[in-house]
């Protein structure tokens, strides 16, 4: 055979073979890698609201069973009333809450911010105070590791707790990552709205304070409920 | 003295020490920028790229005879990418919580010149075996820097190792700080240039 058409026939066959090795991969996978991926994003879940260790292992199985039994899912319309199930728009949001007792301990929202190289997938749990932040977990995301990929670790994430996204005089203020450490950068009556930056992560940091900003922005109705209306008699030992 | 060793030993102390990827054929510098701020991700992109180098220089090896000169990189890039992506899918599936861990770094192993550089000059013109043993010393000298950079990086930039604070608080009390310019991508770069220069100053010696 000549030159070129070799080379023809060659990339070819081994496109073929590269592709079918490809799809073989990702469609036989497929079901095993959705079921870990929900599993990841339910135990994401329970542990912005601390009800699973940061390091606990867990099977599918056991986060399951905790996720049915805590948490509640469901859709509200832009003035944060309740759609019922079935009937939501594109244009609603989706909210979780975490039921203890028959009483609301937390609602947790969903994350997607843009990040550096791409997005960042997590969960904001507030209490039901509408403004004390009771966790903060991210599943997915694809900053550098070392740098922007230490929002996945958990000082990062702790940073979060206790946190506020209202102002000292009650109003909203949303919750900011600062340039270095809060205690260093940040003046005193804004702390409660900022958490610790990460070194050598400026624009991971810009991007995530900006996605939290718009999405705390578009729950701000719900929270407003919830300020006004405690659920719950909120617990000892927390807001701080 | 090369009489005595075989080419697979060869192949891979060569990639170790004489003919390092970085120190040597400055190659995959721009990820030993990006890894090597903590020790621990340098030691898991150093273990990835290790089996990726050995893994494509098999079968890159394997298949010498039957690739058309005139295409070979494309070739190379296709069946390295198809390894790597179908690394990541298995393990996706299997080992989730090792492949959270290992999925940011596929992009970056992918567009690593060390494996493309090592299917290049030496898997194509050197049986399978050898290959074999030449990605592995390649890919262990390329950790070797990449961790020796995170070892200095890590300690004097954030004070620990592994995570681990080593730097004694009472240090820190007495008026040390950490090097925050270690985190920054241009500390890597005199790091890697002072490790060069000691690694061929010994080379010389050794003569």
């Amino acid at each position: 055979m000549s030159g070129p058409i070799r080379s023809l026939v060659f990339t070819l066959v081994l496109c073929v073979t590269c592709s079918l090795l490809l799809t073989a991969a990702a469609t036989g996978l497929k079901s095993r890698q959705q079921a870990n991926m929900r599993a990841d994003r339910q135990k994401n879940l329970l542990q912005s609201v601390g009800l699973v260790a940061p390091e606990e292992k867990l099977s599918a199985a056991e986060v399951q069973r905790r996720y049915d039994a805590n948490i509640q899912h469901m859709w509200l319309d832009s003035a944060g009333r309740i759609v019922p199930e079935g009937d939501h728009q594109p244009t609603d949001l989706p909210l979780y809450l975490y039921v203890k007792d028959d009483c609301v301990e937390a609602y947790i929202v969903p994350i997607d911010a843009r990040g550096l190289w791409g997005e960042i997938n997590g969960y904001l749990a507030l209490e039901s105070d509408g403004s004390t932040v009771a966790g903060f977990t991210v599943y997915r995301h694809q900053e550098t590791p070392g740098l922007g990929g230490e929002i996945e670790e958990r000082w990062f994430q702790e940073n979060f707790v206790g946190k506020r996204i209202t102002n000292r005089n009650g109003e909203f203020a949303a919750i900011q990552i600062a340039r270095g450490k809060v205690s260093e950068v940040v003046a005193p009556e804004r702390r409660a709205n900022y958490v610790d930056g990460i070194s050598g992560a400026t624009l991971t940091g810009k991007y995530l304070s900006s996605g939290l900003e718009t999405i705390l922005t578009r729950y701000e109705p719900v929270a407003v409920k919830f300020r006004d209306n405690p659920t719950c008699p909120s617990p000892a030992g927390t807001g701080g | 003295m090369a009489s005595k060793t075989t080419p697979a030993r060869q192949a891979f102390n060569q990639g170790l020490w004489s003919n390092n990827p970085i120190a040597v054929q400055v190659l995959g510098i721009c990820s030993a920028l990006a890894v090597t701020v903590q020790l621990r991700t340098a030691i898991v992109m150093a273990l990835a790229l290790t089996a990726v180098l050995a893994g494509s220089n098999l079968v890159i090896s394997a298949l010498r005879r039957l690739i058309p000169h005139n295409i070979r990189i494309i070739v190379e890039l296709c069946v390295i990418s198809t390894l790597v992506i179908i690394a990541d899918e298995l393990l996706r599936a299997f080992l989730y919580d090792i492949s959270k861990q290992l999925s940011v770094f596929v992009g970056l192993i992918i567009t690593n010149c060390i494996v493309m550089g090592r299917a290049e000059t030496y898997a194509l013109g050197n049986p399978p075996w050898p290959s074999f043993m030449d990605g592995l010393g390649n890919g262990l000298g390329y950790g070797m820097i990449l961790v020796a950079v995170a070892f200095f990086r890590e300690l004097m930039g954030a004070g620990n190792l592994l995570g681990f604070q080593v730097v004694p608080e009472a240090i820190y009390g007495a008026g040390y700080e950490d090097m925050g310019f270690m985190l920054l991508a241009p500390a890597a770069f005199i790091i890697i240039g002072l490790l060069v220069w000691v690694q061929r100053e010994l080379m010389e010696r050794r003569k």
